[in-house]
């Protein structure tokens, strides 16, 4: 019984999110939550890569497919097919491909080049140079997709706060920027909604990075100090 | 011993009302107290989500489909869920409901018992026994309040409607009443505005026979406040008195009848209508009058007619519910609530401040001696300490009427189905069904959204007070109380 609903909380579990902090210098910090789990023993780093290989495999095989039908469907002769395979073999191959029907072909080699792209992983992040302003960025569900991002001058930014939401059957906390002349706020992180140890953590970091020698951050917001 | 306390209700501001001052007040007071009190409600028009109101008081506006009068639709299960994610993010330990017509109290007091928290429910309001919906509501307020640890009413009324319509044992049932922030209430200062006074101490000047007398009515314009008889009344006090006037504040879905009225027996210039008044603005219209009318023909405890005494207007009202035991009799003027019985007494309290009978300038600071927040926490956390067994049962229900009492109800689900099935034949299983269902649910929810995915909010941020401050305020409360007590003692001679 135990461990059968250990299982289910488990299975039922969103992934595991970790902050990545990266901060070269005082007036600059990049804060970046992932679900990637990190690549840190061999064998992980092996399946990670392997794993970036089976995709491009895959993806090119589909590419392969789709040109040989496309070539059996002109029925002429390929030049390329019978320079690399020869003749009788590639006449074979032709053959085969030509029997695949285009309705399952096409949506089979869509379905797989979405799995090849697809990015098994979210990952949010916020830049905040000081003097410049902040940049929230997303990643696309999606390779080849370049990332939503968003950049605020810091004269823009009002400030930057905690607060909470309801969000489904749950109430989530939540970073986000205020900006002058602008009705709404702008969520940072807003797919994941990281849990309140990691956005405290760039809460902190973020204020002291954009207002620190001003001292108007300290009386800017709540002063969190119990727990 | 601080609590962390959870005050539900479908009733709390934006939208104004009694019961929704009550929370808030009895809330503040309580976090000065040095407990930590969060508000859950439904989402209002253009009010959804977190928010913090003075004095860190943390407010919940659960986004909820309202049916009725602001009231949530009776879902027995759906609140679940965001209940259980809200009460543990915030560690509560009583769960407190307010307002029996309020869905959203019921179905927390039913949650928070199978989550094993400890509750107490304080019931606002007055209801009959005879007509289908009150059947209803009853029967659905027993199924809660038949598995509730601490039951508040705010008047001695209301404690015994309570107990019949919910077949409870009276030692579970404590009387608080409700009380005004009197320094909100306060009279025009006449001293300032009148240069023949001359800031002589003495009875006021008694109105002279050709002097106006304004009355005042604010009600929200529902049938249950005495609309009805306010506008059968007003033409005949108008007629009967010649240098009297009206202010009506509040609005409602009898305010077109209101207007009806003034328009066919051609009143404009003797009746003010005002409108939506804010419950700061309150005490501006009061002070304008002299006498105010409250023809409610249901009222449990009735807070502004306390408000309004405070602002130094003597009260006309009818006696109905919690009513007479609100003021003492010299500030009140009892109505059967009837057209003419409101006519005549109305008459009466125009005569007796004609004559200068009534000291209506003393008033404010009997009220703020018999009337206060402070009072009414103290006695809500001793409660507290009732139901969660710090105070022992003998203290709490007194000598020996203890016996059966154990200290704490047990929140075992076989003892909790004991208490519901002895509610009805066919509503006994009802409930016993719906308490069975909310556990499943209760334990699908711990698998699937367990405790640890849940973030623990981080409270709100106290000041330390020094400790000569705080021996001083002691100081004060206990001066407070000790003049009190001497006045109830005086009125008690009288």
């Amino acid at each position: 019984m135990a461990t059968m609903i250990a299982a289910l909380q488990r299975l039922s579990s969103p992934p595991v999110q970790t902050l990545r902090t990266l901060q070269p210098t005082q007036a600059t910090v990049s804060y970046t939550v992932s679900t990637r789990p990190e690549a840190k023993t061999v064998t992980a780093k092996v399946r990670f890569y392997t794993g970036i290989a089976l995709r491009i495999l895959v993806g090119v095989a589909v590419a392969l497919l789709a040109w040989t039908k496309w070539c059996a469907s002109r029925e002429k002769p390929v030049v390329a097919l019978s320079w690399t395979l020869g003749d009788t073999r590639s006449e074979k191959l032709l053959q085969s491909v030509s029997r695949l029907p285009w309705r399952y072909l096409i949506p089979a080699s869509l379905c797989s080049v979405y799995l090849a792209l697809r990015r098994g992983y979210t990952e949010e992040s916020l830049v905040v140079l000081r003097g410049l302003g902040l940049q929230t960025s997303t990643t696309s569900s999606i390779y080849l997709r370049t990332p939503t991002t968003r950049f605020i001058p810091t004269t823009s930014v009002q400030d930057v706060f905690i607060h909470e939401a309801f969000k489904g059957f749950e109430i989530r906390f939540y970073l986000a920027v205020v900006v002058r002349e602008e009705e709404d706020v702008v969520v940072v992180f807003p797919r994941m909604l990281p849990r309140r140890g990691i956005l405290e953590e760039v809460w902190r970091g973020s204020r002291r990075c954009l207002w620190e020698d001003t001292e108007s951050g300290k009386g800017k917001g709540r002063t969190r100090e119990d727990a | 011993m601080p609590y962390n306390i959870a005050m539900v209700s479908d009733n709390f501001y934006p939208q104004p009302g009694g019961v929704e001052s009550h929370i808030y007040q009895l809330s503040s007071k309580l976090i000065n107290r040095g407990h930590k009190v969060i508000v859950i409600t439904h989402a209002f028009k253009g009010r959804k989500g977190v928010r913090y109101l003075t004095n860190g008081l943390k407010v919940y506006y659960v986004p909820f489909w309202t049916v009725y009068r602001e009231t949530t639709f009776p879902t027995v299960f759906s609140f679940f869920p965001i209940f259980r994610n809200i009460v543990i993010r915030e560690q509560i330990e009583i769960v407190h409901g307010h307002a029996s017509l309020s869905n959203l109290c019921n179905e927390a007091i039913l949650h928070a018992r199978t989550m094993g928290l400890y509750t107490v429910f304080t019931d606002h309001s007055l209801f009959g026994f005879a007509d289908a919906g009150s059947i209803l509501t009853n029967k659905l307020l027993k199924f809660t309040l038949s598995d509730v640890d601490h039951v508040i009413c705010v008047s001695h009324t209301c404690k015994e409607n309570c107990v019949l319509r919910a077949s409870l044992d009276p030692l579970m049932v404590s009387v608080i009443p409700n009380a005004v922030v009197a320094e909100n209430f306060r009279p025009l200062s006449h001293h300032s505005s009148d240069p023949r006074r001359n800031n002589v101490p003495g009875p006021p000047q008694p109105l002279g026979p050709d002097d106006t007398i304004t009355i005042v009515a604010i009600m929200r314009l529902f049938y249950n406040k005495g609309v009805d008889l306010l506008i059968a009344a007003i033409p005949r006090v108008l007629a009967s008195h010649p240098n009297v006037r009206f202010i009506v504040a509040g609005t409602g879905p009898k305010a077109i009848d209101l207007e009806q009225m003034i328009e066919t027996n051609v009143l404009q210039d003797r009746i003010l209508l005002l409108g939506a008044v804010r419950h700061e603005e309150v005490r501006d219209v009061m002070v304008q009058g002299h006498i105010f009318l409250n023809p409610s023909l249901t009222e449990a405890f009735g807070t502004v007619i306390v408000e309004a005494a405070s602002c130094g207007l003597y009260v006309v009202c009818t006696r109905v519910g919690g009513v007479p035991e609100v003021l003492p009799n010299h500030m009140t003027e009892f109505a059967a609530p009837e057209e003419d019985d409101i006519v005549a007494a109305t008459g009466r309290a125009i005569a007796k401040l004609r004559e200068g009978k009534v000291r209506t300038d003393l008033f404010h600071g009997q009220v703020k001696q018999m009337y206060s927040w402070t009072d009414v926490a103290g006695r809500t956390e001793r409660v507290y300490d009732g139901v969660v067994g710090a105070v022992g049962s003998e203290d709490f229900y007194g000598g020996d009427a203890a016996h059966g009492h154990p200290g704490v109800r047990s929140f075992a689900l076989i003892d909790r189905l004991k208490r519901y099935y002895g509610c009805g034949i066919w509503a006994g299983k009802l409930f016993c069904l719906c308490a069975v269902v909310d556990y499943l649910l209760f334990i699908i929810l711990e698998i699937f959204a367990p405790r640890s995915r849940i973030d623990i909010c981080r409270n709100w941020p106290k000041k330390v007070l020094g400790r000569g401050e705080v021996k001083t305020t002691d100081m004060a409360e206990e001066a407070e109380a000790i003049l009190r007590k001497r006045d109830m003692r005086r009125r008690g001679s009288e």
